[in-house]
């Protein structure tokens, strides 16, 4: 059993290594079954692999402590959940989970592509297998998860040895999100694998039209929306864990799951242009590039210990090996994009800076300062390490001064993009679709600012979410009442049969709100208050209109922790409100104190409270509590993101829709018999996402 | 008895100025206090903890974090002497090096990281200005190429490609 697991690993990168040289091999001599073979064994990549991952589950779950990965992150006492999280916790077993879910990708696009575009499929499936062959690569033979205890005795014979009970799960790891969190980032990391294929496939094989946009856009939403939820989790994880009363302190592993995110954005938004109008194909190539390349930056970085960070991998010369495939993916793009430029000409014109696809450019330029942004901060110690041989910081004072206002700007555009119609805007169109919203949104302003709102960019993303919410309200309610209007029907099933004709535009709508949500959770924080008491039983302290009592402090203890835990009776209005138990438990596997937050969450304000440990000077346990405001909309606006994306997926009803009585002639047929030249025009403004 | 009232008026004074004197001490001794901690808040906003938790000083509670117990205490102790801020900040970077500096200073090499973000944001609009201009142009020798359309049937076109869009939204 020990080898079963190296052995279906190993079998699955000579798979791989099979399906990028049949693969190759069939397009050069265009030999079906050759194309046939490295399909097939691009499937059985899959298969393989998750017989890997199966036993290092087995081994995790039977104790066996002479495996040096299961020793390393088990141990007896720790509960079931956990141990299958366990496969993930150190960088071999994530390596090995990586190659998981990638084979479960290029399984599904194999499979579901396998009687589909015989011209662009071989392409696709060399360039996944290549992606698949680089990270069993590392499986097999840099960081295995297979290795066994035990080593060479004097005599040179090798002798296996096994632990009682194994270290233990890093305690952070010891939450509930963090079984879903990293899956969800990975599943997003992994994903954009699939548009990178279908990209690079669609342009080394000069794959005519933009078939390639069309099958990736699903795989691609799917992605995003993993990344996304991968985020969130994670952010909820380091509110909920960390214990410093935030969810996002712009750590460089937080900042490279982000990168990815926002080109994501940038590439799902710009490849629209290339859908409705034929432009932006060589900006919505390398944008695909660029997305997966930066996955690659961000495990790279997570893993190289290039930067610091508590959610990194400890330091390894694995990170050698990321720049090397990133270099090769990089040099591998650039020389399909120089041999095959001229197929990448732009179809049309841009006819007005006030219209659709202007304020996509927008969006996307923004978007990519973002990026740069982040990416720079990111990366500026190392820079500045290198040139001036200084070592410094750049924390979150300096992303939220150069990411705020870009946001806000983003923010903006969200609201006008949708009000703006592909080609150009009439005046009047524009003063009518915008009049209400911005209305809405300066009257919010006006009315917080009466209310004392004081905080510059939090009124300013304040008045843009009123904006942008109106904005998405009247898309709504001027499309159901057109439809209302012509069926007689009222006006809450008129906007869910708008929502079914067009899915992928209204739940791209909802998405949106979703993101205001977000934003308004994130504009909370400026009001965020905190206080940090010692506290012996029968004291009290307030914060806001709570008062907390501290009624005493206890241990409990089972096989896994020692806990010590404050009991706190949380007062409003001089009336008892809840209990609240913020624990320190002492990890007994890894001789690690971690603290347990508790949190009284409501849609008003977080009562976020931290056992903090004893005052080293007097012994006093210490309580922090913090008051912060709008925390839940963050999450709640990530459920309304996934639930937008979930029906973006989803196909469109196909729309019965008369737009004007059949007796008139219509434009798009006058112009056919007048000047078939414009037709494009007509045909194309009814083209919309 | 004019004496004797005056003096009675003047301890009477002196019996409601002490408590007076001492309330307005303890209060502004007490705002003085909120404004030190507001301040000592302030500026461990702009330092880091130096424990490799990557985080703010005032944000770091590391359980056993060896580091921003003491650092606040400096910080605290730095304030109370009456330092200007600057002169704390350079305490810190003194004692714990440039990395105890949450963002970059804007001097020397350090200054880059400030403005890249702005810098290169204006370069990538003003090359995107240029593609938009040549787009333009394109369109314009492409619409000047094409077949004659009346400008009545142009802007009848427009109406109606503005009327669709409205109402398939």
């Amino acid at each position: 059993m020990d080898i079963f697991g190296s052995f279906a690993l190993l079998l699955a990168f000579l798979a791989a290594v099979y399906a990028f040289a049949a693969g190759i091999a069939g397009i050069l001599t265009r030999r079906t079954l050759l194309a046939k073979s490295a399909h097939n064994a691009g499937m059985a990549v899959f298969a393989l692999v998750t017989l890997a991952v199966a036993s290092l589950e087995y081994y995790f779950f039977t104790d066996n402590f002479s495996m040096a990965y299961v020793a390393a992150h088990s141990n007896r006492a720790l509960p079931a959940f956990y141990k299958f999280a366990a496969l993930w916790a150190g960088q071999e077993g994530s390596l090995l989970f990586w190659s998981w879910l990638l084979s479960i990708y290029v399984f599904s696009a194999l499979f579901v592509n396998r009687n589909k575009h015989p011209e662009l499929m071989p392409y696709a499936g060399v360039v996944m297998a290549g992606v698949q062959i680089f990270f069993l690569t590392l499986n097999n033979f840099v960081a295995s998860p297979f290795n066994v205890m035990g080593g060479a005795d004097a005599s040179g014979t090798l002798r296996l040895a096994t632990l009682g009970d194994g270290h233990g799960l890093n305690p952070l790891l010891q939450y509930p999100e963090m079984v879903i969190h990293p899956p969800m980032l990975y599943l997003g990391y992994t994903g954009f694998t699939i548009p990178f294929a279908f990209a690079l496939a669609a342009l080394l094989g000069r794959y005519p039209g933009e078939k390639w946009i069309h099958i990736t856009r699903s795989w691609t939403m799917i992605a995003w929306c993993f990344q996304s939820v991968g985020i969130l989790l994670g952010a909820h994880w380091a509110y909920a864990v960390l214990g410093w009363g935030g969810y996002w302190g712009w750590d460089p592993v937080e900042n490279a799951s982000f990168l990815p995110w926002i080109t994501g954005t940038a590439f799902l938004h710009s490849v629209m242009m290339q859908e409705k109008r034929g432009m932006m194909k060589v900006w919505n190539i390398w944008l695909v590039f660029t997305t997966f390349m930066l996955c690659i930056l961000g495990t790279l970085l997570t893993r190289s210990g290039v930067i610091s960070s508590v959610h990194a991998f400890a330091q390894s010369s694995i990170g050698n090996w990321f720049v090397a495939f990133l270099a090769l993916v990089f040099i591998v793009c650039f020389w399909a994009y120089w041999l095959n430029r001229d197929y990448l000409r732009s179809d049309n014109q841009l006819d007005s800076l006030v219209s659709r696809e202007s304020s996509f450019l927008f969006n996307n330029l923004v978007l990519l300062a973002a990026c740069f942004a982040v990416l720079w901060g990111t990366l500026f110690p190392v820079l500045s390490e290198w040139v001036v041989d200084s070592k410094i910081s750049v924390g979150p004072t300096f992303f939220n001064k150069v990411i705020i206002p870009i946001a806000l700007f983003l923010l903006f555009l969200t609201g006008v993009g949708p009000l703006l119609a592909w080609r150009k805007t009439s005046y009047d169109a524009l003063r009518r679709n915008f009049a209400m919203p911005v209305m809405g949104g300066v009257l919010a302003g006006i009315v917080a600012f009466i209310f004392g709102f004081r905080e510059i960019y939090s009124l300013i993303c304040l008045i843009l979410s009123v904006f942008v919410t109106l904005t998405i309200a009247s898309e709504f309610y001027r499309g159901a009442r057109v439809i209302a209007a012509r069926d007689g029907t009222n006006i809450l099933s008129a906007v869910g049969e708008l929502t079914m004709r067009n899915t992928r535009r209204y739940g791209g709508y909802i998405v949106h709100f979703g993101m205001v949500l977000i934003f308004i959770g994130i504009a909370g924080q400026a009001f965020n208050r905190d206080i940090q008491m010692e506290m012996a039983p029968g004291q009290t302290l307030k914060i806001g209109p709570y008062t907390i009592l501290c009624q005493n402090f206890d241990r409990v203890a089972n096989n896994n922790y020692e806990s010590e835990r404050a009991s706190l009776e949380v007062f409003r209005d001089g009336r008892s409100e809840m209990m609240l138990y913020p624990e320190r438990r002492f990890f007994l596997a890894s001789q690690v104190t971690e603290t347990m937050v508790a949190i009284q969450t409501s849609p008003l304000r977080d009562l976020y409270v931290v056992y903090a440990g004893r005052s080293p000077e007097t012994d006093k346990p210490v309580i922090h509590a913090y008051l912060n405001p709008l925390v839940k909309w963050i999450w709640f606006g990530g459920i309304v993101l996934v639930l937008g994306t979930g029906l973006a997926l989803l196909p469109s009803r196909r729309a019965a829709l008369v737009l004007r009585p059949a007796a008139e002639k219509s434009w798009g047929d006058a112009v056919a018999k007048d000047a078939s030249a414009i037709g494009a025009i007509a045909h194309r403004s009814d083209a919309h996402d | 008895m004019i004496d004797c009232r005056r003096r009675s008026r003047g301890l009477r004074a002196v019996r409601f100025a002490v408590p007076a004197l001492l309330i307005a001490l303890l209060i502004s001794f007490g705002s003085a206090k909120a404004q030190e901690t507001e301040r000592a808040k302030k500026l461990g906003q702009k330092l880091m903890c130096i424990c490799g938790c990557n985080q703010i000083l005032t944000s770091c509670n590391h359980v056993g974090c060896k580091y921003s117990h003491g650092m606040l205490k400096e910080l605290d102790e730095g304030i109370a002497r009456g330092e200007s801020d600057d002169l704390t900040l350079q305490d810190f970077v003194q004692e714990y090096g440039q990395t105890v500096l949450a963002s970059p200073p804007d001097k020397g090499f350090n200054r880059a990281a400030w403005i890249m973000p702005i810098v290169v944001p204006l370069i990538s609009l003003y090359l995107l200005w240029q593609v938009v201009r040549r787009w333009r142009q394109r369109g314009a020798m492409a619409t000047a190429g094409g077949p004659k359309i009346s400008p009545e049937f142009l802007a009848r076109a427009q109406r109606e490609s503005d009327m669709e869009n409205h109402e398939q939204r």
